[in-house]
């Protein structure tokens, strides 16, 4: 490196540092992800204590549910066990379905990894993970805000789609038939190479109980 | 609703407030955290006349339900009413909403005691000294941190009254209905227009009697249109700004949309309802 070089790179070092200070003030505390843009990874713990990562699963379709199993909006979907089956399909599609609990210890619908497995075996969950995000990291990096809220990401790590499960706010099942799938919808489009026409949706259900 | 009657209704709430508070513990609600019930301002019901029903919610203390809006979760209480042939409802006057804060989300609604009013049309030839049934399923999502969904048909048989013998108030519910007519947004004459600044959707707010900055709150019956956190309220001149950041589900913009401005004083929340044209150069 010449001198030249290393003057200039000493002397920018702190400019960077302010500005990505900066950054850091600017941004709002939990900004949404974009879609068309590439979605956060993540590392976090899985109900059988193993870390999952996003960027671990790049080449395949990544769908995203957040959960809390004492949520009526939860229990509409796996009471009818709708949710289970678009499990099953995303499985046997290849596509890896996570999901995530993002209740902070002491609040409602918080899960260790053993209770978190014994919870997907009761309901007959079929997804590739239960993940286990206390904390709350995961659930802030994708501004998750509803149980059940629903994140699908491409082969490429590219978000296409955020929001609802389905297109009927309620807690009674008799509505799911009734409703538009939009994950099921979503992942058939990427499937077929086709843009998803339904890309995002406002997700209803209970707040995720975050502990800050 | 006439001055007077407002001064009265204001005067009985204050005194019912401190009934109330003592009272409080009689009106516990049951195991669903909510008490539900249809309740009727008049014992009967007068042919060709508007008259107001309503749904009394009796919350249990930091257990709420919800406004039209929700916020970022939960479910607007619905009702669907079976009717006798030509009695017809409007829509819930919604009450002011509260905001309520959980780990950085927000929601609107209410706790407490609250009256949703629903108005409802008699036909001019309900036939006097016949029963009127009047039944409602009302579904609503009750939270406080966790939430449960509730459910429950309720009924009311009323006579139909005589031209000449119009139906009293029922004296059980008269101050609920009074502090109804309070808790309802006041119509106004101001004029709204509002503009998209980045991802900020701006209204400014002109007219007689504008309400200072200080406490006010501000909410958007519509969803998918303004995000749920609170809005930046400021005067500038003549003008009151209420400036909200945009939806991240902003989608197709209504042609208006309904604002409602709240001011909490000692001596209750007062508040307003405008209607805002929906700006073209606001769209995303």
């Amino acid at each position: 490196m010449t001198k030249k070089a290393m003057d200039l790179e000493i002397a920018m070092t702190p400019r960077i540092t302010l500005i990505a200070a900066a950054l850091a003030f600017a941004a709002p505390a939990f900004a949404a992800p974009v879609v068309g843009k590439p979605a956060p990874d993540f590392s976090v713990t899985d109900a059988s204590g193993k870390t999952q990562s996003l960027a671990a699963y790049k080449g395949r379709t990544v769908v995203l549910e957040w959960n809390n199993p004492e949520c009526p909006f939860v229990g509409k979907h796996y009471g009818a066990k709708n949710m289970q089956a678009q499990q099953a399909e995303a499985a046997s599609e290849g596509v890896v379905w996570l999901t995530v609990n993002s209740g902070a210890s002491g609040k409602q619908g918080h899960l260790d990894g053993a209770a978190a497995n014994a919870y997907v075996a009761k309901v007959g969950g079929k997804e590739a993970a239960y993940l286990i995000d206390g904390d709350g990291k995961v659930g802030h990096a994708y501004d998750a805000k509803t149980t059940p809220h629903m994140y699908v990401i491409d082969k490429d790590g590219v978000l296409r789609y955020m929001g609802g499960i389905d297109s009927i706010a309620s807690t009674d099942k008799e509505d799911i038939p009734k409703a538009t799938q939009y994950v099921r919808q979503a992942l058939a489009e990427i499937k077929d190479g086709k843009a998803v026409s339904v890309p995002t949706s406002e997700p209803y259900g209970c707040s995720v109980k975050y502990g800050s | 609703m006439t001055r007077n009657l407002r001064a009265r209704s204001f005067i009985c709430a204050a005194v019912t407030g401190l009934i109330g508070s003592l009272a409080a513990p009689l009106h516990a609600a049951d195991a669903d955290h909510v008490s539900v019930e249809l309740i009727s301002e008049h014992v009967a019901l007068a042919p060709g006349q508007s008259q107001q029903f309503g749904i009394l919610l009796r919350h249990e203390p930091d257990w709420h339900t919800y406004w039209i809006n929700p916020g970022d979760s939960g479910l607007p209480t619905t009702l669907a009413w079976t009717l006798p042939p030509g009695v017809k409802t409007q829509d819930i006057a919604w009450p002011m909403p509260k905001r309520f804060e959980v780990g950085g989300l927000y929601n609107f609604g209410y706790d407490g005691e609250v009256v949703l009013p629903v108005a409802m049309s008699v036909p001019a030839d309900a036939a006097p000294g016949s029963k009127a049934h009047i039944a409602v399923d009302a579904k609503w999502l009750v939270c406080r941190e966790e939430c449960i969904p509730g459910r429950k048909t309720m009924t009311l048989d009323l006579p139909v009254a005589t031209k000449d013998n119009p139906p009293k108030p029922d004296g059980r519910w008269t101050m609920q209905f009074s502090r109804a007519r309070l808790a309802e947004p006041q119509a106004t004459a101001w004029k709204a227009t509002n503009a998209a600044e980045g991802d900020r959707i701006v209204v400014t707010l002109r007219g007689p009697s504008l309400p200072n900055a200080d406490g006010l709150d501000a909410f958007v019956e519509q969803k998918k249109l303004v995000d749920n956190k609170p809005p930046r309220i400021r005067r500038e001149g003549d003008a009151l700004i209420v400036d909200f950041g945009k939806s991240e589900y902003f989608g197709t913009p209504p042609e208006t949309f309904d604002l409602v401005v709240t001011q909490p004083s000692a001596a209750g929340v007062r508040g307003w309802r405008v209607q805002v044209p929906f700006a073209a150069n606001a769209a995303p």
